[in-house]
């Protein structure tokens, strides 16, 4: 009860429904992975090119980001047990999803792929291109892409466009390249 | 009178559904491949900007109907790293198009050696497979006559399968809808082994 209701306040359809009418549609994209996967981090390198300090995430943080001449409408979830089912609250009309995973955690990439999987199940998320930010890449020892692509199940995708990116927000490597990916895709006809 | 009904409404609506792998080294073509030929085959498909397809990372579909089938493509990525997760679509492919990038002699060698670890999975017994020598627009590029002669694998490796080798340029769209309408001929041969997906499209 207490979802649904908070889900008719944050879904944005009502907005995003005004902006059609002016040509240059917002794109929408959600950012979300476990807690300490580097959301927050992504979303404000992503927005003012800098690291910043960040605290876990309690609610979300939603910033514009403009991209060549696209604008991206960013939303960074919290990650924690707690606030996952909230999630779901966000999920109408996204473009794109971005999951973060934290290549450093093996002891936790099980319950990222359980929460990836029950997302991808939702109706609203059907036509959503996803895109895996494998981040944390800086320190040594990190899962590398196959490992990622085999432990988060994605090789069971068989209906949906996906594509990883090797990603440190702290050092802003592989970002670039996956926003232009991104942007690239977002234009494409589904 | 049920039978009779039901066996039209299949006809006219039903399609039957097949999966196409699209493998290859990084680089070989195989997302401008895929683009190419969702373009050829559907009407007014405005594809992706050729220049724009960066290496893939991940997976790329698409699907195309022809009379009453349905081609669902796969286009993985061909990075070395990304070689171990191709088999995990064989069990559930219904064909494959292994796509060699004629115009890099040097990866030629790594090329074939992809190959035949792919060809020889048990899981792609019988499975028809369409050898498509890639960027013969580029000069300087290997003829597809010398192309087969390095990939021709001996035959109790390949088995008992449709086999095919042929030059294409995916950029240019040379070479695209002979290979499709051959592997459509094929998948249909091998629908006994492989029999389609079903779906009922409304």
């Amino acid at each position: 009860m207490f979802i649904s209701v908070t889900c008719s306040l944050f879904s944005g359809g009502f907005l995003s429904y005004f902006s059609g009418f002016f040509g240059n549609k917002e794109r929408r994209i959600l950012i979300l992975g476990l807690d300490g996967a580097g959301k927050t981090t992504i979303l404000y390198r992503l927005q003012v090119g800098e690291v910043v300090t960040t605290i876990p995430t309690i609610g979300f943080n939603v910033e514009t980001v403009a991209y060549k001449n696209l604008k991206f409408q960013v939303w960074d979830l919290g990650g924690q047990t707690s606030i996952r089912p909230y999630w779901r609250c966000y999920y109408s009309n996204t473009d794109a999803i971005i999951y973060v995973v934290d290549s450093m955690d093996r002891d936790r990439i099980g319950i990222s792929k359980q929460e990836l999987v029950s997302m991808l199940e939702e109706d609203e998320l059907k036509k959503a291109i996803l895109v895996v930010f494998a981040n944390k890449q800086d320190i040594e020892g990190a899962m590398t892409v196959s490992e990622v692509t085999s432990a988060l199940g994605l090789t069971a995708l068989k209906n949906r466009k996906y594509q990883i990116f090797k990603t440190s927000a702290i050092k802003g490597e592989g970002l670039d390249e996956a926003m232009e990916w991104l942007s690239n895709t977002v234009l494409q006809p589904k | 009178m049920y039978t009779l009904l039901s066996g039209l409404w299949k006809y006219l609506f039903q399609k039957e559904e097949y999966f196409v792998l699209i493998l290859g080294l990084d680089n070989a073509g195989k997302t401008t491949y895929l683009e190419q030929t969702k373009t050829k085959f559907h009407r007014n498909y405005q594809g992706m900007n050729f220049s724009k397809i960066t290496s893939t990372v991940g997976l790329n579909i698409g699907k195309i109907d022809i009379g009453n089938i349905r081609l669902n493509f796969w286009d993985l990525g061909g990075q070395e790293e990304l070689q171990s997760l191709w088999d995990k679509y064989y069990a559930e492919s219904h064909a494959v198009i292994y796509i060699v990038d004629t115009s890099d002699r040097e990866r030629i060698e790594e090329s074939k050696i992809a190959f035949d670890k792919m060809v020889k999975n048990d899981s792609l017994n019988g499975v028809p497979l369409l050898l498509l020598g890639n960027k013969q627009d580029l000069q300087g590029c290997i003829s597809v006559g010398s192309m087969k002669e390095i990939f021709t694998p001996v035959p109790d490796v390949i088995g008992v399968r449709d086999c095919n080798v042929l030059g294409a340029s995916a950029l240019k769209g040379d070479g695209v809808m002979e290979g499709i309408h051959w592997l459509v001929d094929g998948i249909k041969r091998n629908s006994i082994s492989r029999p389609p997906t079903q779906k009922e499209i409304t």
